[in-house]
């Protein structure tokens, strides 16, 4: 055996410390990570959130000295029982002890029916849901635009706030309000997701229209703050653009703004227009891909969306190279709009709607 | 420690060419084998009876009224889940048959079990023809498409099944099983068995529990 | 493999050379081989797909990819490619070639059928691929999450998800009856003597992983019939614009996918529970209580794949929660016996050991991170965002495929009759580790942060730059830590050190025959009255302790 690995490198204790520079690395990676205090969520914005940061630290205080005493066992243990050079001598050749391995059966049993215990106590406290929420709010995920429905005390929206492709209305929050969220998607699964709530649900679709329900109440600190809100759950082609924001407000500039939104006006079209054309979209598809109109002067597009509500449509229009040449805003499902555009040279533009910019949505305007 | 070595150094060496063979009575690879492919295809019909279950515990009234008499009992059904539950019996016939070297009766059970999976299929295709003419497609909703999964997979297997018996009607008429060495007939019986067991479960839950 | 072949076929063994032969073998050591190299093959191809997702995170902004939908397909092909053509493969190719030697048996039970598990593979990795010159492979995910896997405007239209679905069908049929096989040889093909509680650790675990596969597997190939019949046949299983349940497919699609992780990282822990006691020089402390926990951690692996559904809002979370916890029990069992195996061993720092010693440390984050998703509350913060992406990695990456090196440097003299590298080795040995950690450990930072998973584009403002880039770089250390271990095994199978019957002193019946061994594997067997027989014929039962 004079030729084996075994006795070639066993002077290599080299190697020893090779590793363990390489977990030294990986321990710095860790300091350095942690000491922007990346390792901990976000300071929560909501009482719930507070609860699950609080848990969020028990249980990482737990991990964090498991970690260090078990990584710091395995390194220990290699440094200390090298293989000396020519020693051939075996090790005393211990198959196992009882009572070690009972208590490290029971020891980690018993921390993981503590984490158990309080976790379970964390969750009812963030699923509690009480039977008159003092706001209440629908949201609707579609491909891929959030609608929040500001609901009264029967159900009925009062005002309605649609973030399509992360542009458009907000979420606004008043703090110290208990807002009861009812969730559910047109489409596909979304996710509603605001890390500062240290909290995401499932938006997901049901034929029977039923909601998945939570509540959370923001903390009062935290009026007059911006908090971004994002889909977690993979949705399709612009999952990443389903982003919007939480405005968190005190509960009198909660009030104002939610009776300036019950009475945003649509916007009206004017002036002089030469050619009208009606356009359908359904089934997240256009009726018709070609379109023309004459060149040189004002035109308008009589634009129908029936899907169902949730999912939104517009008719933007835009050049070759992706430059928008008219903006225009996204109309809910099961309702229709006029939009009106100015005078174009002529030439080929692209019709698209900008919510679902796919080859069923993506026509050709000529401009003659 | 030297003397020890040593004895182990001349201890016998096993032979390996016995190895292959099961020494010592228990079941023969083949059967084992076929035995656990059922376990895995019990799981699978697992999966989808409880994507049935879940589907109908959603959907009210189960069945849906259109189709609320589509699936009766003691319609065209029933002829052939008697059928297929006595192929289970002229299977087992078969089987004993061969464990006695009797070869004759052996061909006349299995090619009646034959038989009876093939008419048994027959049914079940012009069932489908009456059931889809009434509207009940794979496309009608929850109730046709599970209706469907569950049979048609089922079907699927009895149409295996029926290879299966094929090949072994075929093998004994050529001769090639005896008491001794007919360890496929016992791995085709059993799956038959298998499969006759899922469709008397499927009967009951699509028939008598809708 | 053509080019591959010579070198592997030792003159006198009575192997016929060539690419028909490694076409038409049935024997299991071949089959092996082919699984370990065609799985290898799909490890670059992935890798190749993660770079891809790596470079278009590096910063913020679309720079690379033209469109969203390339980006759904990289990540969703990586992630179907690593898990379905890579790590369960290549565990079932070492268990193809060591099992049947470490318990005395001349072949696998059924090698006609083992051969066509094996052939599966490579046409179903074909199929998978086949989607990018198609129109577009599957881009929902590796979960394809209904209903956006279904035929429908913006959900996936076009051949690649169907591809997906059959190509799993095929890998998991493929697995199916790999298992079967597996139970029976290790049922009933081991050599006198060989009782369950001598089998070597690596055949407990590839047993425990058998059950896990025929019992899982069976129920993923009903979801994907499932899902096919929904998407070309106007079914209703799956998609609630026809009546479905959107949320039945995650369940049906986690009671496999849970227990196939531990498909995943069982048969790596019985190989580094091969590798620590031979480069200790001493038995794997606590044997049955290993055994034990193997099997304990088979059966609690089919009670928690709601873990993975926390967030739908419905399943019965404190049920879940605790069976998730509970498994980290019997986990944190095996970690103990694995440092105790250590402890006041001597060891000798081959890269084995490395690679072994590398799954201890990062299996272990990956158990302890692990463990916050356990934890409901804090799960409803950490799902769906990048700390689940580093929670799976430092799993299935820090453990299972530091797992699968350490195999490979373990078994390649055994394969080939050639010694790797050890210079070569460590070198890509720490290349590996630093840039494992520096992909994955920033990552935890991300999610906690709010980084969602499977998102093309991020924010520039969100305060996520330098850490994306950072595990970008670490992703390019990673494949360049690959390229001194092609090199290696390039250079050894021409030219490396003869390895001999034994080089490492093992302890298991492998190491008692020729490397490679012949076609029937053993001349004669030594007796075999513990799990250490080889040891037992080095040392004599004084030895051993007993």
């Amino acid at each position: 055996m004079s030729s084996s690995p075994r006795t070639r490198f066993a002077p290599g204790s080299i190697w020893a410390w090779v590793l363990l520079a390489s977990i030294a690395i990986g321990l710095i990676l860790t300091v350095v990570t942690g000491s922007v205090g990346a390792l901990f969520p976000p300071e929560a914005a909501t009482a719930q959130g507070r609860e699950i940061r609080d848990l969020y630290t028990i249980v990482f205080v737990i991990a964090a000295v498991i970690f260090f005493v078990v990584e710091g066992l395995i390194v220990w243990t290699v440094i200390r029982y090298r293989r000396k050079p020519g020693d051939d001598e075996l090790p005393p050749q211990t198959h196992g002890n009882n009572l070690a391995e009972i208590a490290w059966t029971v020891v980690p049993t018993l921390i993981v029916a503590f984490l158990f215990v309080i976790s379970w106590q964390t969750l009812n406290n963030v699923e509690a849901v009480s039977a008159e929420p003092e706001v209440t709010v629908r949201v609707t995920g579609s491909q891929f635009a959030w609608t929040f429905d500001y609901l009264d005390a029967g159900g009925n929206s009062v005002a309605k706030q649609t973030v399509a492709n992360g542009e458009g209305g907000i979420l606004a929050l008043p703090v110290g309000r208990s807002v009861q969220f009812r969730v559910h998607s047109v489409d596909v699964i979304h996710a509603f997701y605001v890390p500062a709530f240290l909290f995401k649900r499932d938006v997901n679709p049901d034929p029977d229209g039923r909601e998945s329900v939570f509540e959370l109440t923001i903390e009062e600190s935290f009026a007059g703050e911006v908090l971004r809100g994002q889909c977690a759950e993979l949705c399709g082609l612009g999952h990443r653009k389903m982003t919007f924001e939480v405005h968190a407000m005190t509960q009198a500039d909660f009030e104002a703004w939610l009776v300036e939104a019950q009475q945003t006006p649509s916007p009206a079209p004017s002036g002089p227009v030469g050619t009208t054309l009606q356009l359908v979209a359904k089934d997240i598809t256009y009726d018709t891909l070609e379109l023309e109109v004459a060149a040189g002067e004002p035109f308008a597009i009589e634009f129908d969306n029936q899907d169902v509500a949730g999912i939104t449509h517009d008719v933007d229009i835009r050049l070759a190279d992706g430059t928008v040449v008219a903006n225009t805003t996204e109309i809910d499902g099961g309702t229709s709009t006029t939009y009106v555009y100015g005078a174009l040279d002529a030439g080929e533009y692209t019709f698209i709607c900008s919510i679902h910019p796919v080859p069923s949505m993506t026509g050709v305007l000529t401009v003659n | 420690m030297t003397s020890d070595s040593h004895a182990l150094t001349t201890t016998e060496h096993s032979p390996v060419a016995g190895l292959a063979h099961d020494a010592h009575g228990g079941i023969s690879n083949p059967i084992l084998g076929m035995l656990l492919f059922i376990t895995s295809e019990v799981m699978f019909f697992a999966g989808l009876f409880a994507a049935y279950f879940a589907s109908r515990a959603a959907v009210a009234p189960w069945p849906p009224a259109e189709f609320e008499h589509a699936l009766e009992p003691f319609s065209l059904v029933f002829p052939a889940t008697v059928m297929l539950v006595i192929s289970s019996v002229t299977c087992q016939i078969g089987v004993n048959a061969i464990r006695r070297d009797d070869r004759a009766g052996f061909i006349r059970a299995i090619g009646l079990t034959l038989i009876l999976g093939i008419v048994f299929l027959l049914i079940q295709v012009y069932d489908y023809g009456l059931l889809y003419a009434e509207g009940l497609t794979v496309a009608a909703g929850p109730y046709g498409t599970t209706y469907y999964t569950l049979t048609g997979f089922h079907g699927a297997h009895v149409f295996g099944g029926v290879i299966m018996l094929a090949v072994i009607l075929y093998r004994g008429m050529a001769g090639q099983f005896s008491s001794r060495h007919h360890d496929a007939v016992e791995a085709t019986s059993i799956y038959w068995h298998f499969v006759d067991v899922v469709w008397i479960g499927l009967y009951t839950t699509l028939y008598w529990l809708r | 493999m053509a080019t591959t072949a010579p070198a592997l076929t030792p003159a006198a063994s009575g192997y016929r050379s060539g690419l028909y032969e490694w076409l038409t073998t049935t024997d299991h050591k071949k089959i092996g081989i082919l699984y370990v190299a065609n799985s290898f093959i799909f490890f670059f191809l992935g890798g190749l797909l993660a770079l891809g997702v790596r470079t278009e995170l590096a910063q913020p902004g679309l720079q690379y990819l033209a469109d969203e939908n390339l980006y759904n397909e990289l990540f969703t092909m990586h992630g179907t490619v690593m898990i379905f053509l890579f790590i369960i493969p290549m565990l079932v190719g070492f268990g193809n070639y060591v099992v049947p030697l470490q318990i005395g048996a001349p072949d696998m039970a059924f090698p006609r059928i083992n051969a066509l598990s094996f052939w599966m593979l490579p046409l179903a990795g074909i199929l998978l691929f086949l989607g990018f010159v198609t129109g577009g492979a599957a881009a929902a995910g590796w979960t394809s999450y209904s209903p956006l896997a279904q035929d429908r405007p913006l959900g996936s239209v076009g051949p690649g998800q169907d591809l997906w679905i059959v190509g799993l069908l095929l890998i998991g049929t493929s697995s199916i009856l790999g298992s079967i096989n597996f139970l029976v040889t290790i049922f009933k093909m081991r050599a006198p003597g060989m009782t369950l509680f001598r089998m070597p650790i690596l055949v407990w675990t590839v047993l425990v992983t058998s059950v896990l596969v025929l019992m899982a597997t069976p129920v993923l190939t009903s979801a994907l019939v499932m899902l096919f019949i929904d998407r070309n046949y106007g079914g209703s299983f799956f998609d609630p614009a026809n009546g479905g349940n959107a949320v039945l497919w995650q369940n049906v699609f986690w009671f496999y996918s849970h227990p196939a992780v531990y498909i995943m990282v069982l048969p790596a822990m019985g190989m580094i529970s091969e590798i620590l006691p031979v480069f200790s020089r001493k038995p794997l402390f606590g044997y049955k209580a290993f055994v034990f926990a193997t099997a304990g951690i088979g059966a609690l692996g089919f009670s928690v794949w709601a873990h993975h559904m926390f967030t739908t809002g419905s399943v019965y979370l404190p049920f879940f929660s605790l069976m998730t916890f509970l498994i980290a029990v019997p986990t944190g069992v095996k970690m103990f016996n694995w440092i105790f195996t250590l402890f006041r061993g001597k060891l000798t720092f081959s890269t084995p050991l490395l690679f072994a010693l590398g799954f201890l440390s990062m299996f272990l984050i990956g158990g302890i991170n692990g463990a916050f998703s356990a934890a409901v509350p804090v799960d409803f913060a950490l799902h769906d965002t990048y700390w689940v992406v580093a929670h799976l990695h430092y799993v299935l990456f820090g453990g299972s495929v530091f797992g699968v090196f350490a195999g490979v440097y373990y078994w390649f003299p055994k394969m080939t009759g050639r010694m790797l590298g050890e210079g070569l080795g460590k070198v890509q040995f720490v290349l590996m580790f630093i840039g494992f950690n520096l992909t994955f450990f920033p990552m935890h930072a991300l999610g906690l942060s709010g980084m969602p998973r499977r998102i093309a584009d991020y924010a520039s403002d969100a305060g996520w730059n330098e850490l994306n880039l950072a595990a970008t770089v670490g992703g390019f250390l990673i494949a360049a830590s690959i390229l001194p271990f092609l090199w290696n095994v390039f250079v050894s199978l021409r030219s490396g050190k003869p390895a001999g019957d034994d080089p490492w002193e093992g302890n298991t019946l492998e190491w008692a025959t020729s490397s490679p061994p012949p076609p029937y594997n053993f001349d004669h067997l030594p007796e075999i009255r513990s799990e250490r027989p080889v040891f037992d014929l080095r040392h004599g039962r004084a030895g051993s302790g007993h």
